[in-house]
């Protein structure tokens, strides 16, 4: 989920660990406890009506409108006519779109497996300190998450710049100085760098969670048979982890398929369209105002939600489904 | 069990301990080593944010590499704090999570115990309907949210910014998540008593969710706080210009002024760093209230 209407972000985050927990409870709690002759239809109306209606007019109607649109051309000039699957097929022939399609899987594969490891390192560390220093670590590794994208953004750019400090660290092993956001070759990893550093605090937070649900004895025993960190890694926690590893890999790949933010205050998609990630085709050609833009970029974004929602459901499924390992 | 068994027992078991010790001593150094590290690498981009607002308009890209400032001066805090756009940014920006936190806590909560203690007609199919949102990706709907905005005559208002992120799914998510875990009984005895379901609602359930109100409450500011996307699509009234979009914009509104830019970064970023270090401990405790510990 990136943040692009004021209702994600962090919230989004809480909602991933209600997710993982919901995962838990939702054995014990499938049927609410509500006794039946509680039932209060006014009352119940009236409390999710607001939400109801506000939904509705900002989720719901804007998605149908979505579909509606991407059927017709529309210019301010005539009336809009209506062509059927002739957007989806502009799209689906661009090579604009297949292009900003491999720059976000590209950049997908970037952040998510090196965020994870990080992440998976980090959360084993904490897990073998004690009570006042893990509590201290969760936080440090939090304080990042809560950092705005756009300030990442223009804060990352100023460390690249060519006499800033990421230039300098590299002076210091006799490398570089290196431009960074103005080379295609280095503009795509250069912004994967602060998706990693803002993702890890969650990540971290939630495989920590994980982890501390895993029994000491497992360890102890292994650790009797002699396994050292990587084995009992390989062994136990991943295995155990899997249904969180599982969750925080899909979560975290729709999220860097979708990133927007990042791209479009550090580099607007260049050099040469390097870093123009799915999103940010859409929002731009949206917003250059070329005729039938808007049904052309509302269809893209369509086709996207096709894929990222097919991912989705398969992984709530695979999720829901008690048919992973459970520890 | 003769004397030299015994001895030789003691000493073995005192070398163990030795080396135990020492063993331990390595561990704890290590640990902390580590701790070190971790914090310095991934707090460091902030640091290195603030530090460059103490710097001089020339010391803060030069050749030469400077690391810390020839002289600590707060000039860039006090020049950006006093520019009265970027003032004027911070505190619309605030009033408005202010009244965006409200709202939505207000909403969301409102659904999410309906939707947890009640029973009611069509009750799965509202359930799916208010959840289902969460799986829509936001750009599906974005362009036309903007039109849709655009046409209901709210574009460069404070509402565009305010009422269309309010109903959240996944807060409500979250916090029906809590309110299926409260005990049933004492909900029952109010009933009984003659409270109403909204009595029960304000007096018993919200005081008791002051925890996980905490927690959704600042995922709210912070989505308010940090948004950018969103307002460059729809504001362009200056008075209104929010504080993410101020940042955003400050390069090519204004040049490279390095120095002024991350003063005003790390001004921006300071009020949620200091909410969550602040609120810290429900933070944590919030996620053991989702069950995840």
């Amino acid at each position: 989920m990136t943040a692009v209407l004021p209702s994600d972000s962090l919230a989004g985050q809480a909602g991933e660990l209600a997710h993982v927990a919901s995962r838990r409870d939702g054995r014990r709690s499938g049927t609410p406890r509500v006794a039946k002759h509680l039932r209060d239809n006014r009352t119940a109306y009236l409390m999710i009506a607001p939400m109801v209606i506000l939904l509705s007019i900002f989720v719901i109607w804007p998605l149908i409108y979505s579909l509606y649109l991407s059927g017709f051309k529309i210019s301010f000039y005539k009336d809009p006519e209506f062509v059927g699957f002739q957007f989806y097929q502009y799209v689906l022939e661009s090579p604009k779109f297949w292009q900003s399609l491999g720059v976000g899987l590209a950049f997908a594969a970037m952040v998510v497996p090196a965020g994870m490891l990080i992440a998976l390192l980090i959360a084993s560390f904490i897990k073998t300190l004690s009570k006042r220093l893990a509590s201290f670590m969760k936080t440090t590794v939090y304080v990042p998450a809560v950092v705005s994208t756009v300030v990442a953004s223009v804060l990352f750019v100023f460390m690249y710049q060519d006499q800033g400090v990421v230039n300098w660290f590299l002076s210091l092993i006799n490398a570089g100085p290196v431009a960074w956001l103005n080379n295609p070759g280095t503009a795509l990893p250069a912004i994967a760098v602060p998706a990693i550093w803002l993702g890890l605090g969650i990540t971290t937070l939630i495989m920590l969670a994980g982890l501390l649900d895993i029994p000491d004895s497992y360890y102890e025993s292994a650790e009797l048979d002699g396994a050292g960190f990587v084995k009992r890694t390989w062994y136990i926690t991943i295995p155990l982890l899997k249904n969180i590893l599982l969750y925080l890999f899909v979560t975290g790949f729709t999220a860097a398929l979708q990133m927007l933010d990042l791209p479009l205050v550090m580099t607007n998609g260049g050099p040469v369209n390097a870093t123009t990630t799915p999103n940010l085709f859409i929002f731009n050609s949206f917003r250059d105002g070329t005729p039938y833009s808007t049904s052309f970029s509302l269809t893209a974004a369509l086709l996207l939600f096709v894929v990222l929602g097919a991912i989705s459901v398969l992984v709530f499924r695979l999720i829901n489904s008690d048919k992973a390992v459970d520890g | 069990m003769s004397a030299p068994t015994i001895a030789r027992a003691t000493t073995a078991a005192g070398v163990r301990r030795a080396r135990g010790l020492r063993r331990g001593d390595r561990n704890r150094f290590l640990k902390w080593l580590g701790v070190v590290l971790i914090s310095l690498s991934v707090l460091f981009p902030l640091a290195w944010m603030a530090i460059a607002g103490f710097k001089g308009k020339t010391e803060v890209l030069r050749s030469p590499f400077q690391f810390f400032p020839d002289m600590w001066d707060p000039k860039n805090y006090i020049e950006i704090a006093q520019d009265p756009q970027f003032a004027r940014a911070m505190i619309v920006t605030f009033i408005g999570a202010i009244i965006f936190t409200a709202l939505s806590l207000a909403i969301n909560s409102m659904a999410a115990y309906a939707l947890a203690r009640l029973d009611f007609a069509f009750k799965r199919f509202w359930w799916v309907f208010c959840i289902m949102p969460m799986f829509i990706p936001s750009m599906a709907i974005l362009l036309t949210s903007f039109v849709v905005v655009a046409q209901l005559g709210m574009l460069d208002t404070m509402a565009v910014l305010i009422i269309p992120g309010v109903a959240s799914s996944v807060q409500m998510f979250f916090l029906r998540q809590f309110y299926l875990n409260m005990p049933i009984a004492v909900e029952e005895a109010a009933l009984i008593d003659g409270c109403s379901r909204w009595q029960i609602f304000l007096k018993i359930f919200l005081p008791q969710s002051a925890a996980v109100f905490v927690v959704v409450g600042i995922g709210s500011y912070m989505a308010f706080w940090n948004a950018y996307v969103w307002p460059i699509l729809t504001i362009t009234n200056p008075d209104l210009t929010q504080i993410m979009q101020f940042l955003g914009n400050f390069r090519s509104d204004r040049g490279p002024q390095w120095g002024l830019l991350m003063a005003g970064s790390t001004l921006a970023a300071l009020p949620t760093i200091v909410l969550v270090l602040f609120f810290q401990r429900y933070i944590v405790n919030g996620v053991r209230i989702s069950g995840i510990k």
